[in-house]
């Protein structure tokens, strides 16, 4: 089995966990969280109610919530997450219609290098604004972020919004112009990857994970389809886009992978339809360390499946 | 080595150079030509490229690396000024090339609509990627596009100069877009779909002119509208790029005339891709080209090759837009529509039959069927018998098909696999995880599966919920035509999802036939009644004719009848009744069997329930030699008479028949019993085989004397004729629910193993006490002499049908 690239580099997420409910609570159901076995024992512990801590958040207020300052916040495991060295944290709420399946939560590190990020595009009045974002040291791309509004069809977050469906967009600040391609190639970003979180109401979110080359926050993206428009009522998936910083292009028109429910990561998400966080198997996981999947329910079937490895 | 020289490096051209280097690598020194200074690359994914959901290099066909290692001399960038046929030459602006063949690859040139302002920097069209770059540089500055043309092409350009931040117009001169793969319907859901985007589209727009001083400012339209523009893209069509040819006195239609063999009107000169005209007719879309090529390389190489135009079908490249278009779908007067609407979800399918054969398809919002559909029209399949349900699909008969690898998915770590060596699932996927990615690794280093194989399908099953579509598995042999499971499957499946009807189990296990079919129903039937004795009621239809009758069916037509004879023991009086029987309906032929009974054969079927009668009068019930079940228990006379015998082995005999008889089982039964190690009742060779001795009894099991000759293994050895008893039918209760349909007990027990039986039959007493108790709640309902209920309520199927009444009317 290959290795990781240059594994040296320190990714931009850190920790990546799966909060599902249970009797009426946030329970903890995956994590992946490297070297940080304390904050791995502090939360295997906890558990939220709806309304609670960063998770709960997320339930009740049907939102992706950014934290990017533990002190003093509603953060329940701040002390163990400030040991760890850790900084902010999104949380992103997965609903199958009115039900909420999981709620992914994923922390960052803050330091002077670490470049990436993680933002929320919220519709107000017509447009995707910036509802809130981390970047870590991207700064300048971060107030650039903040004054950008999308209309609907443009740009990443106003593609997703128009399609309804997640979209990688490769070369962000080389060669051509997305739309904040300027800011991005001076902050070293490189892939982005969007996708529509769905929740209860009308609200429109667009969540966009824009990856840099020295602190990637995935070396793999993969989309896989699994909408039975595309597939039929087979409960599999396509893998219709993708990128990897070892394999290159992931997509072939004329003969797509194909994941069968059940079968491997991807078919567990497929199968249970529960974001999926694995670590420590490169063998599951293309060869890296750990696999983020994240099912996107939409229009009453489980639509699609995101996954980056990192 | 024969000079060849390619003018274009396209689609058409590469695909010709790759079957030519495949088949018959060295045959010819190519030299390639290209007006664009870089090699062959996928055009049809340029869209992509526009949108910025691809990067050019990702779209490569064939880099630097394998023009080199096919030694093509590259002259791109360069244009090829003209073919001078006389001295077999292709002159290019940098020199002259020789050749002994030629292929023109020229493609095709965008159609520029002749309005005045077409020349304005900021017209660009849309066919390579330096019209794409033109258009990214373009985007960068903002502002508005108008895209004049609502084909393919121009609808992909729009969507990715909107997602580039552009605002886009979309000109189209017909009714509605895409009219050429569309019809009306699909390109109103069409439009609505691009609007939500931001793309404004109108139709029946005609161009007038093209305005602007230096640089392109606006479009004015016939009924004078005026539209802002940065940026004119043109997409209305595309012609066949003929110049070289007709420069060279080649014979030009619309395209360049080839024949099926994609020669030009030059013997040493071929064509092929877009630039062509094939019995009148042009070539935009990549499937023909690629069969172009693949005839032009033959040809080339000396082979027979024919092109033959196939149909074709159409997908539009724009994220979050479905949409599929095949055949031919205008109104005609033979013509009958099939159109299923969903407003709500924006789903619209059209079916164009003409002559009970599907000719045109027309699909938006949902295209998963499509290539089904294509594949009907395609092969003029007759759907006459499937016209109610056609619109649906290939899929409409059942509902979503059974996973079996749900329930292997959900196992938990430390759930057995692998009875054999006791290899839990956690360890199998440690194994997997450490590098083991197919069956035989996981077997050397786990053991799994490694001795009787049984579960070798459960493992499989466990790397493929491990790897996903990395592994790949051998293919199972189903039970039958009916269904993608196999035996072990099936018996999961009744049992996990408590199936208790074939009905029950055709729906869950996906059955492809409505009632299942003479494969698979006797093996159904069978785990349905072994699983659920109370629930399941046993279906005479699914049974072969020898149950069906309980009798075995002889060669002339006629029935054998053989009472049972307990362990081998008979008295006067049933002697009396068979020879009685026998000789009142004329029984041709009456014989000792080697089961210790007495057989009556060439009996006539109408016969059979008054023969039962006699006999059952006389005390004696059905032998059940025609069943898979219990047949004999063969014993020797034991202490009673034998001056070697140790136990009572006709005692034990005749006891294991009276609590085994009656039952059901995977395949035939047959037992015995010595009454010492001189084995006269053959025990060693018996499904199971008791041996007495001084100490106790030896019980073996998994004996063959057929077609297979195998020696009884040793089960274990009891000291009590209960223990033997209870052993005896623990073993037979493990078998009935767990081997497969019509496998004696030693092909089960050369799968499970020997010690997985032992452990539960012989070890775990609780084990070994619940299979007896399973077996005595089968026994309170099968354990019922047949013959005495058909003789009370079927003895009339056994009648002949009387004919001559039909006759007469």
């Amino acid at each position: 089995m290959d290795v990781t690239l240059d594994p040296q580099a320190r990714t931009f997420i850190e920790v990546a966990e799966v909060w599902v409910p249970q009797e009426g609570r946030l329970v903890h159901a995956q994590g992946s969280y490297g070297a940080l076995d304390g904050f791995a024992e502090a939360s295997a512990r906890e558990s939220f109610a709806k309304g609670e801590g960063l998770p709960g958040k997320a339930w009740a207020e049907a939102r992706p919530v950014v934290l990017k300052a533990f002190d003093g916040s509603y953060f329940k495991r701040a002390e163990a997450a400030k040991e760890a060295g850790l900084t902010a944290a999104v949380a992103i709420p997965v609903f199958a219609g009115a039900e909420l399946k999981a709620v992914l939560v994923v922390l960052c590190a803050d330091d002077a290098e670490r470049i990436g990020a993680i933002e929320v595009w919220a519709e107000t009045d017509g447009l995707l604004m910036l509802e809130d974002g981390y970047f870590g040291a991207a700064k300048h791309f971060e107030w650039v972020s903040q004054h950008t509004h999308f209309p609907i069809g443009q740009g990443l977050p106003g593609g997703v919004w128009a399609a309804r469906t997640p979209m990688l967009m490769r070369d962000l600040g080389s060669g051509y112009r997305f739309v904040r391609a300027e800011s991005a190639g001076k902050a070293g970003l490189t892939t982005g990857l969007g996708l529509p979180v769905p929740v209860p109401g009308s609200k429109t979110y667009v969540l966009t994970l824009l990856s840099a080359r020295g602190t990637p926050l995935a070396r793999r993206f993969e989309i896989w389809d699994a909408r039975s428009a595309r597939v039929g009522k087979t409960g599999a998936a396509l893998l219709v886009d993708g990128t990897c910083a070892r394999d290159g292009r992931l997509w072939d028109a004329d003969n797509p992978r194909r994941a069968a429910a059940w079968e491997g990561p991807i078919g567990t998400v497929l199968g249970n339809g529960l974001p999926l966080v694995l670590a420590g198997n490169p063998a599951q996981t293309a060869g890296y360390d750990s696999l983020v999947a994240l099912p996107i329910h939409q229009a009453g079937e489980l639509a699609f499946v995101i996954a980056w490895y990192c | 080595m024969k000079k060849l020289v390619v003018i274009g490096a396209g689609m058409a051209s590469g695909r010709m150079l790759e079957e030519l280097f495949d088949t018959a690598p060295g045959a010819y020194a190519v030299t390639l030509f290209n007006a664009e200074p870089r090699g062959n690359y996928n055009r049809i994914m340029l869209s992509p490229v526009l949108s910025g959901e691809k990067s050019y290099a990702e779209i490569v066909t064939h880099d630097d690396a394998w023009y080199a290692a096919n030694a093509v001399t590259c002259r791109f960038g360069e244009a090829v000024t003209r073919i001078d046929r006389a001295r077999k030459v292709v002159v290019g602006a940098q020199g002259e090339v020789p050749y002994d063949q030629l292929v023109i690859a020229t493609g095709s040139a965008p159609f520029i609509i002749p309005v005045p302002g077409r020349d304005l920097p900021g017209v660009i069209t849309y066919r390579d990627l330096d019209d794409t770059n033109a258009m990214i540089e373009a985007s960068g500055k903002g502002g508005s596009a108008v895209v004049i043309g609502g084909g393919l092409l121009g609808l992909e350009a729009a969507a990715g100069l909107r997602l580039r931040g552009m605002e886009v117009t979309v000109l189209h001169l017909s009714g509605h877009l895409m009219e050429r793969q569309l019809d009306e319907a699909a390109g109103f859901l069409l439009r609505r779909d691009l609007e939500h985007r931001g793309i404004k589209v109108m139709t029946k727009a005609s161009t007038t002119a093209i305005l602007g001083d230096d640089r392109v400012e606006a479009v004015l339209l016939e009924d004078g509208t005026t539209l802002p523009a940065d940026l004119v893209v043109m997409a209305v069509g595309i012609r066949p790029e003929t110049r070289l040819a007709t420069d060279a006195g080649l014979e030009v239609a619309r395209g360049i005339a080839i024949d099926a063999q994609m020669r030009t009107s030059d013997p040493d000169i071929f064509a092929v891709g877009e630039c062509v005209d094939f019995n009148g007719q042009l070539f935009g879309l990549v499937a023909p080209l690629y069969d172009q090529a693949k005839v032009l390389a033959q040809t080339l190489l000396g082979a027979e090759a024919v092109f033959v135009p196939k149909e074709l079908s159409t997908k539009l490249k724009v994220t979050g837009c479905d949409l599929f278009s095949a055949g031919d779908f205008a109104e005609g007067p033979n013509r009958e529509d099939i159109v299923f609407r969903d407003p709500g979800r924006g789903v619209y399918k059209r079916l164009v039959i003409e002559d009970d054969a599907i000719i045109g398809a027309v699909m938006y919002g949902d295209t998963a069927d499509s290539n089904w559909f294509f594949g009907q029209i395609r092969d003029g399949a007759d759907i006459s018998t499937l016209r109610d349900t056609l619109i649906f699909g290939p899929a409409f008969q059942g509902g979503a098909p059974v996973d079996p690898m749900a329930a292997v998915a959900a196992l938990p770590p430390e759930a057995e696999i692998c009875g054999c060596n006791g290899v839990c699932k956690g360890t199998i996927v440690a194994a997997i995880n450490g590098g083991a990615s197919d069956l035989a690794a996981v077997k050397a280093q786990t053991k799994a599966s490694a001795s009787c194989g049984t579960c070798t399908g459960l493992v499989e099953q466990v790397l493929a919920s491990t790897l996903g579509d990395r592994f790949t598995r051998k293919a199972v042999q189903p039970v039958c035509g009916c269904t993608e499971l196999t035996h072990e499957d099936l018996r999961r499946l009744i049992k996990s999802q408590s199936l208790k009807s074939m009905p029950a189990v055709w729906q869950a296990g996906a059955w492809k036939t409505p009632d299942g079919c003479h494969v698979c129903r006797p093996a159904l039937n069978f785990y349905l009644l072994a699983d659920w004795p109370l629930e399941y009621r046993d279906d005479l239809q699914s049974r072969f004719i020898n149950e069906r009758k309980h009798a075995n069916i002889q060669k002339d037509g006629t029935f054998s009848v053989m009472p049972r004879m307990w362990g081998g023991i008979t008295t006067p009086d049933e002697l009396r009744a068979i020879a009685d029987a026998a000789d009142k309906f004329a029984v041709p032929t009456v014989k000792v069997t080697g089961g210790q009974r007495i057989d009556l054969l060439g009996v006539k079927s109408e016969d059979l329930p008054a023969i039962w009668a006699d006999l059952n009068a006389a005390g004696m019930v059905s032998g059940h030699a025609y069943s898979k079940g219990l047949r004999t228990v063969k014993t020797c006379v034991g202490t009673d008479h034998c001056r070697f015998g140790t136990q009572d082995s006709t005692g034990l005999g005749i006891k294991l028949e009276k609590a085994l008889w009656g039952s059901w089982t995977p395949h035939k039964v047959k037992l015995a019993v010595s009454g010492c190690p001189r084995n006269c009742a053959e025990a060693t060779c018996k499904d199971v085989g008791i041996i007495c001795v001084d100490s106790g009894f030896q019980i073996g099991v998994a004996g063959a004397a057929g077609m297979d000759l195998k020696e009884t293994e040793r089960l274990g050895q009891v000291e009590t004729e209960e223990e033997a008893i209870a052993l005896t039918i623990a073993f037979v209760q493990l078998y009935r629910e767990n081997a497969k349909y019509l496998d004696r007990p030693y092909k089960w027990v050369a799968k499970v193993g020997l010690d997985w039986v032992k452990e539960r039959v012989v070890d775990d007493l609780a084990e070994r006490q619940r299979l007896i108790d399973a077996f005595a709640v089968s026994q309170s309902v099968y354990q019922k002499d047949p013959w005495a209920e058909h003789v009370r309520e079927r003895s009339e199927q056994y009648k002949p049908v009387n004919l001559s009444g039909f006759a007469a009317e």
